[in-house]
């Protein structure tokens, strides 16, 4: 049975394994340049000896003149886990919609030892594309990490292990879609439209919230926390009087410039750096879990159709 | 010994329709029996019931003693299925199918199974998807009867094929049940594909079993009785009347007979097979009674 599974989803196994490898191509000359100017161009050792509230303004001017661009394209790579999860479930799916599914039901394995074999293995080559793709984005976009934090959509979307959960909700998705409506083209085109509606509300509403921020008050020389931070919301005031206020990154080097700063009483609450894996582990959790309830709907779909 | 196919009072309903109603009937071991019925009588939900793709909503199934849901593991092996459209992966080649049947039945017969294919003529290396409707068919039966199995259900087998592929198909059909003891149920809306290689007939019309026993019992009951137009009610006490027609003063009844049928202002006609079926056919969606024999 294990054998008819994986005939049955190799060519999406083989897609998968292509994208990573396009991808692989693609980046890799601009991670090595990446790589190497950060450690040639001074901007490693800039970073590491210059502590908080110090500025590496020029090296990192230099740096995100250099390569900011591909950052911003590489909010694109969010589509990805969505892509190779949807993928694998078209095979199960496919079979549904043309009836080839009675063909597997009326051997002499039971509907059960058949389903499993259908479910392990596509779950199983999510997980490892997923891994794949972490390993991928994780080194490269190293330095970019060490500029803003990793808190920042872009580098906490792609690295970490939040991209397990994203393949297997869109696997779980159309897989689900699919059991119910025995569709593909449109299982395939909803669950893929469903998963960038979620994925938006996660990173623009949810995700700031999934783990209780830190709210700090301070004059001066900001807490060591606060370096790195994802600032949720910021106001300084001098003498009452309110001179700035607004949220961001506080990035090495890009520190919060506004007159008289030093005067200024700052109240924030920001997500810390050290935020980082429980932020990670609690979204990825929560899209695993997710993935699990549709994946199990769509196996009691299967089990009870006739 | 259990009966190949057992079912009291099965029924199936999607939403409010009934596609299979108290359907009543036992079909032995070692027969050949051709399932008959217009498209949409049921033969379908009766053969996946059999097979366990489908789950009663009402009364039960059993083949050879075993319940097909609950005792899966262990009718599975012992019952091919062929579906109508026989289903087959298009982009495997031959002999991946042949792997699928190797890998995914206990007691495959690998040996049997590409003699089989050699003899059709079938290349092994073609892919399912260029195979003509035919040789589709032919590699479709390879599956079924290749895992061994002790009952064989058949949904609509020929009703894709060409005459030539037809008589192909039933040749493979009968060489087979020659080979081993085999029960064999098919189903058709056409008797005449059915009629050589079967020993056993059931009639479904609506939903409904009209008939159902062995072809020799079948056309020795049933009789055409031709007579005086005011005595059809003392015949119909006797006899299951199938059809009647009047005409004037004389009336003409199909029925099946209970016993003999002696009456010197009767006349009495044989029937054969088609005419029998033809008219438990014409009965149509509303039956007036359901015979049931074995």
């Amino acid at each position: 049975m294990i054998w008819l599974s994986w005939r049955l989803q190799r060519t999406e196994t083989l897609v998968a394994l292509g994208i990573l490898g396009l991808l692989t191509a693609w980046l890799l000359p601009t991670g090595l340049d990446m790589w190497h100017a950060y450690y040639h161009d001074g901007l490693a050792g800039c970073l590491s000896t210059a502590g908080p509230g110090t500025a590496c303004g020029g090296a990192v001017g230099l740096f995100r003149a250099r390569f900011g661009g591909i950052d911003n394209l590489a909010t694109w790579f969010n589509l990805v886990p969505g892509l190779i999860g949807v993928m694998l479930a078209l095979p199960l799916v496919s079979e549904l919609e043309n009836g080839t599914y009675r063909l597997g039901w009326t051997q002499s394995v039971t509907r059960r030892r058949w389903l499993l074999a259908r479910l392990v293995l596509p779950i199983v080559v999510a997980l490892l594309a997923a891994g794949g793709l972490i390993a991928l984005f994780s080194w490269w976009r190293g330095p970019l990490g060490h500029l803003d934090g990793r808190l920042d959509n872009g580098t906490f979307d792609t690295t970490g292990v939040v991209m397990v959960g994203y393949t297997l909700f869109a696997l779980g998705l159309a897989l689900a879609l699919g059991a119910v409506w025995r569709r593909t083209a449109a299982s395939v085109a909803v669950s893929f439209a469903v998963y960038i509606a979620a994925r938006l509300m996660v990173d623009s509403k949810l995700r700031d919230h999934l783990v209780s921020a830190v709210s700090a008050t301070w004059k001066g020389r900001p807490p060591a926390s606060f370096e790195n931070a994802k600032v949720l919301n910021l106001v300084a005031t001098i003498h009452g009087h309110r001179v700035l206020s607004g949220g961001g990154f506080t990035g090495g080097g890009v520190k919060l410039q506004a007159p008289n700063l030093n005067r200024a009483v700052i109240h924030a609450v920001y997500q810390p750096e050290s935020h980082f894996w429980p932020l990670q582990f609690t979204e990825t959790a929560m899209f695993c879990g997710v993935a699990l309830l549709l994946i199990a709907f769509a196996a009691w779909r299967v089990l009870r159709s006739d | 010994m259990s009966m190949a196919l057992e079912t009291r009072g099965l029924g199936r309903r999607y939403g409010s329709q009934w596609a299979l109603r108290d359907c009543t009937l036992e079909i032995p071991r070692g027969s050949v029996t051709a399932l008959v019925g217009p498209n949409g009588a049921g033969k379908t939900t009766l053969l996946r019931l059999a097979v366990g793709l489908t789950r009663p909503s009402a009364g039960s199934v059993h083949v050879l003693g075993l319940d097909p849901h609950a005792d899966a593991a262990e009718a599975l092996p012992r019952v091919g299925f062929l579906a109508q459209e026989h289903p087959l992966y298009g982009a495997f080649t031959v002999e991946e199918m042949l792997r699928v049947g190797r890998k995914l039945n206990p007691g495959w017969d690998d040996e049997a199974a590409r003699d089989r294919i050699a003899g059709l003529d079938v290349p092994l290396k073609k892919k399912v998807r260029s195979l003509s409707g035919g040789q589709r068919a032919q590699v479709a039966l390879t599956l079924a009867l290749a895992k061994r199995p002790e009952l064989l259900l058949l949904d609509e087998p020929v009703a894709s094929l060409d005459p030539l592929a037809r008589r192909e198909f039933m040749q493979s059909v009968l060489a087979a049940v020659a080979e081993r003891e085999l029960t064999v149920v098919l189903s058709s809306h056409i008797l005449a594909d059915l009629e050589r290689v079967c020993d056993h007939l059931v009639i479904l019309t609506a939903g409904r079993t009209q008939l159902a026993g062995s072809i020799e019992e079948i056309v020795a009951s049933h009789r055409l009785l031709t007579g005086p137009r005011d005595e059809a009610e003392d015949v119909a006490r006797a006899h299951d009347v199938v059809r009647e027609s009047h005409a004037e003063r004389q009336t003409t009844l199909l029925v099946r007979a209970n016993g003999h049928v002696y009456d010197s202002r009767w006349t009495v006609h044989d029937l054969d097979l088609e005419e029998i079926v033809l008219a438990y056919l014409g009965q149509g969606a509303t039956p007036r009674r359901e015979v049931v024999a074995s």
